[in-house]
């Protein structure tokens, strides 16, 4: 899975492109919270970009909800660019009340 | 019943009748012969009285003439003493005649030769010559002699003539006269014996016989005058007094009463006919009285006993009759009398008590039977459609047993995932032992033919097997068939079972030639062949036993092949289904028979092949790490089916979640395999199934998350499965022979 980031000041947008499935969530998790870890100044709104997310399954939605709690503490978080297909799941497992979708 | 007792009702009142009539007989033949016997008695008394009056009368006249002769013949000798010149002068003499008032006088001398006489002619006659003048001799030699003899007949028409004669007083000889003593002669007519019969009757027709020195001297019989027959019969029987006998005479009998009188017999005699007149007219209407009287009571009699008797007993008898044919609930109820009432009442108990006993044993057979009957049926595969998974046929089948456990039975069962076998028997005989020989028979056949033996191999060994321990000598007949799923290679073998019906490429029902071997159980050598077809899709086998075309209706007819195929070709060129194949062939064959009781078991099974569906599976560890192989196999089975990416996202979702649980919980901590299978139904549905060892799960009962929490609420688990069922449009879970089934449906249009 690939991922790219780029942070402007408190605000981090991550790109990831491919499946976040039983194989990816982990290193798409673990990938994103190590950018949030990792970056100078702590980041107040994250900025998930799912234009080339094609697939999530529930254990992404897991990786989805844990990011949302610890952006719940130290700012926000939103999802952009995401395609029908898994919106279509967000809306089914209710996400979509949860998540910041654009 | 009735016939013994009219009979003798009828002997014992005829007997009495012919006693009744025997002794009046008696008893007025005993009268007319009294009656009779007097009157014949009163009328011989009457002749003996006036046979008395007359002798006494013909006496008193004779000694009168007598003495008058007397006179004369001695006053003749005097004037013969006085004056012997009469005896010379023959003028004087007839005037002496004259005198004396005689026809005759006659004197003789001392020798008795007569020496004047009138008539003239006898002057001369030597009187000691004839019998009639010996007699005066005497007055010869003795001067006081004289004789008035009795008269006498002389010649045929003179009538009786008398003489008297004295001695001559002058000289030794014989003065003598004779004359028509006339006066006598009319006496002795009246005093005729020969003429007193004529004047007595005995009755209307008896009459009075005299009989003298045996000879009849005056008879009242008038018929004829040949009385010699009946003089002899008389005169034989008639030797003692009042002796009374029977004699026949010119085809008259009579009755004859006898007695004795001064020399005479005098017998009466009085016709049978006349005497028993009174007892014959008597006994006549004796006769219809009795037999009026008799009939009338043996009427009444026979209407009073056919009253209380007869009638009771053929109605008690007629509902014995009921209740012998099987009709319990019938009541005997005949009250006419004391007795009837408790004959009706004993039997009825008694019905009462054998009904309740036929019912409580019936009941307990029934229940038996129907258990049997039960355990029978539920040991056959029954519910339908037994494989919602297998698409690539249908099968159907129905047993309706007849009223006792019958020995049929089915069953159908996957050797392996691609060979499927299906089966129809009938055990010989019916019952509980027939029941259980048909366990044993299903038994065995399906336990050899998981072990992965050919057909015949398993019939062979199957027979074996029975034969070794078959006891009771039953036997059952198989029809056997293995079905490839992949190809639709039909294996058959036929053990002595009718042959089945199958429809392939010409669309018709006919025979399938399968060559029967010999029935199982019977001989334990024996190899059994295969017989071998193909069906294609669509093609149908129809499976049978005798009670379908054994089946009878009320004429005795039998269903028969010829009506079983005409109605599966009714269904010919329509798409129908195996349920319905059977549902045609119950309803004519119940439509045929009516209201006639099922005889025999109707077993029947139909399969259809409806063609192999590629099936694709892949077995893989039940580990996470698996996932991407499971992917790639999916993407490419999908890509292969053409599915579109919409759905085959959906399809990614689920395969995923599923996988995803079944390697979480199925195994761990220990390790085991998943087989996932992939297939689409008619190109239109898409379905897969997961099956692994692991323990028991069913997912599908866990409950739906609460997709309305926040997130600080929200359980980290529980939305994989969520997710399947809303993408799916079917998903079913089993637990079968310690596997865990999941099987999922999507349409893919």
């Amino acid at each position: 899975m690939e991922i790219t980031s780029k942070s402007i000041g408190p605000t981090l947008v991550v790109k990831a492109e491919g499946r976040i499935d039983t194989m990816t969530a982990t290193e798409y998790g673990t990938g994103i919270n190590d950018l949030l870890d990792d970056n100078d100044t702590e980041i107040k709104e994250l900025v998930l970009d799912f234009s080339k997310i094609d697939y999530i399954s529930s254990i992404g939605l897991r990786v989805m909800l844990e990011l949302q709690k610890r952006m719940n503490n130290q700012g926000s978080m939103k999802l952009i660019n995401v395609i029908p297909s898994v919106m279509e799941i967000f809306k089914m497992t209710g996400f979509t009340n949860i998540l910041t979708i654009e | 019943m009735q016939k013994i007792f009219l009979k003798w009702l009828f002997l014992l009142v005829f007997s009495a009748f012919i006693l009744t009539f025997a002794t009046s007989y008696l008893i007025q033949t005993n009268q007319s012969q009294k009656v009779g016997l007097d009157l014949i008695e009163l009328k011989i008394t009457d002749v003996k009285s006036q046979l008395n009056t007359t002798q006494q009368n013909l006496k008193s006249i004779k000694q009168m003439t007598d003495s008058v002769a007397l006179l004369k013949a001695r006053f003749f000798a005097k004037m013969v003493y006085y004056n012997p010149k009469i005896l010379t002068n023959q003028a004087k003499l007839e005037k002496v005649k004259e005198f004396l008032d005689v026809d005759e006088v006659h004197v003789s001398d001392k020798k008795g030769i007569l020496i004047a006489s009138i008539p003239h002619k006898y002057k001369g006659f030597d009187m000691s010559l004839t019998k009639q003048t010996k007699p005066f001799m005497a007055a010869i030699t003795n001067p006081k002699f004289e004789l008035a003899q009795d008269p006498m007949l002389r010649g045929a028409n003179d009538g009786i003539f008398q003489y008297a004669g004295v001695a001559r007083i002058e000289t030794p000889g014989i003065v003598e006269i004779g004359f028509k003593p006339e006066r006598l002669e009319e006496a002795t007519k009246l005093a005729d014996i020969r003429n007193i019969s004529e004047g007595f009757r005995i009755g209307k027709s008896g009459s009075i016989i005299i009989i003298k020195n045996d000879k009849i001297i005056s008879s009242g019989i008038t018929k004829t005058n040949d009385l010699k027959d009946l003089e002899k019969d008389i005169i034989n029987f008639s030797k003692k007094p009042h002796k009374s006998f029977k004699i026949k005479y010119d085809g008259t009998k009579y009755v004859c009463l006898s007695d004795n009188w001064n020399g005479y017999t005098i017998v009466g005699i009085l016709p049978a006919s006349e005497m028993y007149l009174s007892r014959n007219s008597v006994v006549k209407s004796l006769i219809i009285v009795n037999f009026i009287l008799f009939a009338i009571i043996f009427i009444l009699i026979f209407i009073l006993l056919q009253r209380v008797v007869i009638s009771a007993i053929y109605k008690v008898n007629n509902s014995l009759g009921k209740i012998t044919d099987g009709d319990l609930n019938e009541k005997v109820d005949v009250k006419n009398s004391e007795e009837f009432e408790m004959l009706s009442d004993g039997i009825n108990t008694t019905v009462d008590a054998l009904k309740r006993a036929i019912d409580a044993e019936t009941k307990r057979l029934d229940t038996e039977l129907e258990l049997a009957r039960s355990i029978q049926h539920s040991a056959l595969p029954n519910v339908f459609p037994p494989y919602p998974d297998h698409d690539e046929f249908e099968i159907y089948a129905i047993m309706d047993t007849a009223k006792e456990v019958g020995g049929d039975f089915y069953d159908f069962f996957f050797i392996d995932s691609d060979h499927f076998a299906f089966l129809i028997a009938d055990v010989s005989g019916k019952g509980i032992p027939a029941a259980l020989f048909m366990m044993t028979s299903k038994t065995l056949i399906k336990n050899l033919a998981k072990t992965g033996l050919t057909p015949e191999e398993i019939i062979t060994k199957t027979n074996k097997q029975i034969c070794k321990t078959n006891e009771q000598g039953f036997f059952v007949t198989v029809f056997l068939c293995v079905l490839e799923l992949s190809t639709g290679k039909l294996i058959c073998v036929n053990a002595g079972h009718n042959p089945p019906l199958i429809k392939q490429s010409k669309g018709e029902f006919e025979y399938f030639a399968c060559e029967p071997n010999l029935v199982v159980g019977v001989m334990g050598g024996i190899d059994y062949t295969s017989c071998e077809t193909q069906l294609n899709p669509g093609d149908s086998i129809f499976l049978y036993t005798d009670g379908i075309t054994e089946a009878l209706n009320k004429d005795k007819e039998l269903y028969g092949e010829k009506r079983l195929i005409n109605t599966l070709n009714l269904t010919k060129g329509i798409n129908i289904s195996a349920e319905n194949i059977l549902a045609e062939v119950k309803s004519d064959v119940q439509s045929f028979t009516n209201e006639e009781p099922q005889a025999d078991d109707i077993t029947m099974l139909a399969l259809k092949y409806k063609g192999f569906t590629k099936k694709d599976s892949i077995v893989l560890g039940a580990n996470t790490e698996n996932y991407t192989k499971l992917l790639d196999w999916l993407n490419e089975k999908c890509d292969e089916a053409e599915i579109q990416s919409s759905y085959k996202n959906k399809l990614n979702v689920a395969v995923e979640e599923i996988f995803v649980n079944v390697s979480n919980y199925a195994y761990p901590p220990k390790e085991g395999d998943v087989e996932i299978t992939f297939k689409i139904n008619d190109g239109k549905q898409v379905e897969m199934q997961f099956v692994d060892a692991g323990v028991p799960y069913n997912p599908l009962e866990k409950k739906d998350p609460d997709i309305t929490l926040g997130v600080e609420d929200r359980p980290i688990g529980g939305l994989g499965i969520f997710m399947v069922k809303n993408y799916v449009d079917e998903i079913n879970y089993v637990y079968e022979n310690g596997k865990n089934i999941l099987t999922i449906k999507m349409v893919i249009q």
